[in-house]
């Protein structure tokens, strides 16, 4: 069956217009399937922007971009999925009876797209085509037919005459020059070929895959098609009837607003990842308080003390007239389970996110840099061999200590540290009274900044007992590079 | 029982060996009416005052010197010294081992220099489990004051700088509503300060002498030398 679309009025006749297919020849469908009513056959809708590809812009554009295309499109299907790297495909079966009718629902995809595409100046790219499955809309709207096909049965003569070439431009690009050649060198141009040969003849030339995917494109093996879920975002705001700058005042603002947001995201088994709080001001920028948590949470009160720690460090330039707080990332809600047994375990995990809380706290109103974790690392060089990282996280601490650490030092180490060894004139070093060593420490010659040093252990008149060295080439200085406590 | 009737009771209780089987006595020891002089923390209102014992310290003498037998628990502890890397935090060392074995994290707050992580793991100290904090000077006491009341770490080293007698009764408070042991090193020693133990260490030579100048409840003020071993 078939139907025309009526003509939208004012379109310029270059664009052609979605037409409908007959089939040609009499089809067999396969004994086992009975023949599907017409309800419940799909009907997948395809877009493609060809010039959208990576290669005109970044792919992290592009798939933004396809984003921000299956956002639009979901005004009109339920399910809408992306197809990188060019195209969406969207389920209109279902909307055809409210829209009323295909033609209507390509009017208003055209309306929705095209102030989109004119932003991206990407005004002629689209390209359409609408078949029962999501496969062969796919191939028809990359290879820029603009063919609509309601019945499974009319999909072999309506692909019949695409070049094979549309089949293989899905494969990685030395894959789809060989495959293309083999087909050319089979003497095969467009899809109908294809159809004209047996099954097993195709499978056993070019592979099951191929098989199966002229299946999937004549509907005779599903394809899965994972509908687009557009990102979680929460934004909320409160206006003030008179300006406040006590922070008793905003504090009380804030429970209320992260009151509301401990709802949504439980609601959608959601914690935020990190907030973003404006206060706003009479004829002022506003003022931005970001928060980065390193561990998602969806506890109020533990949200609640990291933005208190932000404001109440912070000096406000004019009394707030508003506050809108707003989260864009969010982590899947992971509920701390328990074991009935193993009790210490589970007072472990309890204390884990109690000392990411403090430490979360700490950084919050100290700066990330301020807050670091200790990590020993298997290096002779001893600046190497012990490092500080900014805490982000308990995992990064206590993940994998035991790999990192590596064996043990060889030789007394002293518990301090300096960041920089800091010369010890002659004057100085005579005052010191050695103590044990030396300890030859020759590495790194790899590098270009070769360590050779041999270390000692002397005291000085405080009592203190410290860990120097004297380079073994150059000016044969001494250094103090740490203290033993 | 009227208390007031039994203390010669006490008194001999003091002398006689504590093995008493006297269920009179056993039952006037257990009131939570009775302060023991030799128990510190069995204070009324205490955090807890029922089979309190400190942690040991890994040092005989200092074990001995102390009525806890070891570190006291939520509580401030100051150690004066007159220079930092002398030799004081060899008196933490075996604490940190131990709360490294039983997986509790310890805070370092500011400290002069930086920990190496080979030297501490060299010591039996597990670096993971030590977190280094360096705040400005104006947000020192903050983070000290923050990291004492919160109860998911053990252990915090300060090196405050300059105190006064009125911080460290804030910071104390701190640590009591936390339940962390809060140690302090710093210069200068402060005459009535709140901490609940105060020692002053300086070095001779291969030894640390260490001397109590404060243990709340205890009158002993013992000194001792601790002998400075190499790692």
């Amino acid at each position: 069956m078939s139907s025309h679309l009526p003509q939208k009025p004012g379109r310029a006749p270059a664009k052609r217009l979605l037409k409908a297919v007959k089939p040609r020849h009499p089809v067999s469908l396969p004994p086992s399937s009975s023949r599907p009513s017409r309800r419940s056959t799909p009907l997948w809708y395809a877009v493609c922007v060809p010039r959208l590809q990576p290669g005109h812009g970044e792919r992290g554009i592009a798939q933004e971009r396809l984003q921000e295309l299956a956002a639009l499109l979901g005004q009109i299907s339920a399910t809408v999925s992306i197809q990188p790297p060019d195209s969406v495909v969207f389920e209109v079966r279902s909307s055809l009876t409210y829209f009323g009718g295909i033609a209507n629902i390509r009017t208003r995809v055209l309306a929705l797209l095209e102030p989109l595409l004119a932003s991206w100046e990407l005004e002629s790219g689209l390209q359409q085509a609408v078949t029962p499955t999501a496969a062969a809309s796919l191939l028809l709207a990359r290879s820029g037919c603009n063919l609509l096909v309601y019945r499974r049965d009319s999909l072999r003569s309506a692909l019949g005459s695409l070049p094979l070439d549309a089949l293989v431009s899905s494969l990685p690009p030395a894959k789809a020059k060989q495959r293309s050649r083999q087909l050319r060198n089979s003497g095969l141009q467009v899809m109908r070929d294809l159809w004209r040969l047996p099954r097993q003849s195709l499978a056993r030339r070019f592979g099951p895959e191929f098989v199966r995917q002229l299946d999937v494109c004549l509907g005779d093996m599903p394809m899965p098609v994972t509908p687009h879920q557009a990102a979680p975002r929460f934004s909320t705001t409160m206006d003030f009837e008179y300006a406040g700058e006590n922070s008793a005042f905003l504090l009380h603002a804030i429970d209320e607003l992260l009151a509301r947001l401990c709802l949504y995201l439980q609601q959608r088994e959601l914690a935020a990842a990190h907030l973003q709080f404006l206060l706003r001001h009479e004829h002022r920028e506003d003022t931005v308080v970001a928060v980065e948590l390193r561990q998602a949470s969806r506890s109020q009160s533990h949200l609640a003390l990291l933005l208190e720690t932000r404001i109440q460090a912070l000096t406000l330039a004019a009394p707030v007239i508003g506050m809108q707080l707003e989260v864009q990332r969010f982590d899947s809600f992971r509920p701390q389970s328990r074991p009935v047994t193993g009790l210490a375990d589970a007072a472990g995990q309890a204390d884990q996110g109690a000392i990411v809380q403090l430490l979360e706290q700490l950084q919050a109103r100290l700066g990330n840099e301020a807050v670091r974790s200790l990590h020993c690392h298997a290096e002779h060089g001893p600046e190497l061999a012990g490092s500080e990282r900014t805490f982000s996280g308990i995992a990064g601490i206590v993940g994998s200590p035991a790999a990192e650490a590596g064996p043990l030092p060889v030789a007394t180490r002293p518990c301090w540290i300096l960041g920089q060894p800091s010369a010890l004139p002659p004057p100085a070093f005579r005052t010191l009274q050695l103590l044990s060593g030396p300890e030859r420490i020759e590495t790194r010659w790899w590098s270009g900044q070769p360590l050779h040093r041999d270390y000692y252990v002397a005291r000085n008149q405080q009592g203190m007992r410290l860990w120097i060295y004297h380079e073994r080439t150059g000016e044969r200085a001494w250094y103090l590079h740490g203290v033993f406590d | 029982m009227p208390l007031a009737g039994l203390l010669t009771t006490v008194n001999i209780y003091s002398i006689m060996p504590p093995s008493s089987s006297d269920p009179r006595l056993q039952a006037l020891l257990s009131s939570p009416h009775l302060w023991r002089a030799e128990t510190p923390e069995s204070l009324p209102g205490s955090p807890s005052s029922a089979g309190f014992a400190g942690i040991a310290s890994g040092h005989a003498l200092l074990d001995a010197a102390l009525p806890w037998q070891g570190w006291p628990r939520s509580a401030l502890v100051e150690i004066i010294s007159p220079v930092c890397g002398a030799g004081e935090l060899q008196l933490v060392l075996p604490l940190l081992r131990t709360l490294s074995e039983e997986q509790q994290w310890s805070i370092w707050v500011a400290p002069p220099m930086s920990p190496y992580a080979p030297g501490l793991l060299g010591a039996g100290v597990d670096p993971a489990r030590n977190i280094l904090v360096t705040p400005t000077p104006a947000q020192r006491l903050w983070t000290l004051e923050k990291s004492l009341q919160s109860p998911a770490c053990a252990l915090v080293l300060g090196w405050p700088g300059l105190l006064s007698g009125k911080h460290i009764r804030r910071l104390q408070l701190a640590a009591r509503k936390g339940r962390t042991l809060g140690i302090l090193f710093h210069p200068r020693n402060i005459r009535h300060s709140a901490s609940v133990l105060r020692l002053a260490t300086h070095t001779r030579g291969d030894t640390l002498q260490v001397q109590v100048l404060k243990a709340r409840g205890s009158y002993r003020k013992d000194a001792f030398a601790i002998r400075l071993e190499l790692p």
